[in-house]
């Protein structure tokens, strides 16, 4: 199953408590865990100075956009990117067929650095991913349909 | 596709505007993002060419109601409308939840429709998805314009599937049915959600938590 349908406060907590660990390791600045279509599943350091939203759906659309440069010489897709800034880079992997690992950082670490940690904490997050996807069954009902604002109130505007 | 985050208490859509080159998509989002409270909106990201032709996608991030205490959060995208761009169309259209198809209500332009709302069932087809399960609305743009084919021609050529869906005659320019459109697709979506996610108590009574966006 692609989709991750819910998380709850201990899955946050154990992704969390994954991306905190790397990003102490790496010395990186933030680091996102997303879909493919660009949807936020985890994140985690410098989230008030960097918009996170954008970053994450610029990310999958330049992830993806490089399969079929990848294709071209033969290759299914990289598994890595990076794009190298003059004060900030970013490192992005791909965790499984569905989602990537996105680290943002500056100048106390190394793109070298970065890349081992990745690796490590890829295999820990790829297990975790799975079982959240194979897991069975609702989260207990969080809205009614009696909740949704009725026909002719607005959602926007 | 959508995710519930119970940490956060947020949930997040994605929804996709589609439709053949020059049809008023980036327009759309130009006159939401426009319109909406700045706490309410991110920025507006637009990956264009120079000549303003959207090159892979614009992007605007929505906050909008809260209920029970849940943030929504929509993402909008739009896809580049010319024909050569399929592969981009294919990849923006990855784990969406809702479409609004914008086409152009011009005569001339009424073939580039067809054309487009095919290639929208070819590329949901490829990812296992089908416009009976993916939520969408028409959107029958530029109703300003000279030589328009009349309402009921566009519904017949483009809202001719099983179940027929809601539809909206719009001038995206001056933002007439901007947000009629967005609030019926964000509607179904919403309602598709809860019907998903509805195992019990369907009969309580709550009250609607309504947050103004604008």
């Amino acid at each position: 199953m692609e989709t991750i349908p819910f998380l709850t406060k201990e899955d946050v907590a154990a992704l969390d408590s994954l991306l905190m660990h790397y990003l102490e390791k790496t010395s990186g600045t933030l680091t996102l865990v997303i879909d493919k279509g660009g949807t936020i599943i985890a994140q985690q350091g410098e989230i008030e100075s960097i918009d996170i939203v954008i970053v994450s759906a610029l990310a999958a659309g330049s992830f993806a956009a490089t399969k079929e440069l990848a294709r071209r010489i033969g290759e299914n897709e990289f598994s890595a990117l990076y794009h190298q800034g003059v004060d900030r880079h970013i490192f992005m992997a791909a965790l499984d067929e569905h989602t990537v690992i996105v680290t943002v950082f500056g100048d106390r670490t190394t793109i070298g650095l970065v890349r081992l940690f990745t690796v490590n904490v890829a295999a820990q997050l790829r297990t975790l991913l799975n079982q959240l996807r194979q897991r069975d069954g609702l989260e207990p009902k969080l809205v009614l349909e009696e909740d949704l604002p009725v026909v002719g109130e607005n959602i926007f505007g | 596709m959508s995710i519930i985050n119970y940490a956060n208490k947020e949930i997040q859509f994605k929804i996709v505007y589609y439709g053949p080159a020059l049809c008023g998509k980036t327009t759309n989002l130009s006159y939401i993002h426009s319109q909406v409270a700045p706490e309410n909106k991110g920025d507006l990201v637009s990956l264009a060419t120079a000549a303003d032709r959207t090159l892979f996608f614009d992007f605007l991030p929505l906050n909008a109601v809260v209920i029970k205490g849940f943030k929504t959060k929509f993402q909008l995208y739009t896809v580049p409308g010319q024909v050569i761009y399929n592969i981009t169309r294919q990849l923006v259209l990855r784990s969406v939840d809702g479409i609004v198809f914008v086409a152009d209500s011009q005569w001339e332009k009424m073939e580039e429709n067809i054309e487009s709302f095919k290639n929208l069932e070819e590329n949901l087809t490829k990812q296992n998805l089908s416009l009976d399960t993916v939520p969408y609305v028409l959107q029958y743009n530029k109703r300003d314009m000279p030589h328009v084919a009349p309402i009921n021609y566009m519904e017949y050529v483009l809202n001719n599937r099983k179940v027929r869906v809601q539809s909206f005659e719009s001038v995206a320019s001056t933002g007439q049915n901007v947000f009629s459109t967005l609030n019926a697709i964000s509607r179904l979506l919403l309602y598709k959600f809860t019907k998903e996610s509805d195992l019990a108590n369907k009969r309580s009574k709550t009250t609607v938590l309504m947050s103004t966006v604008r």
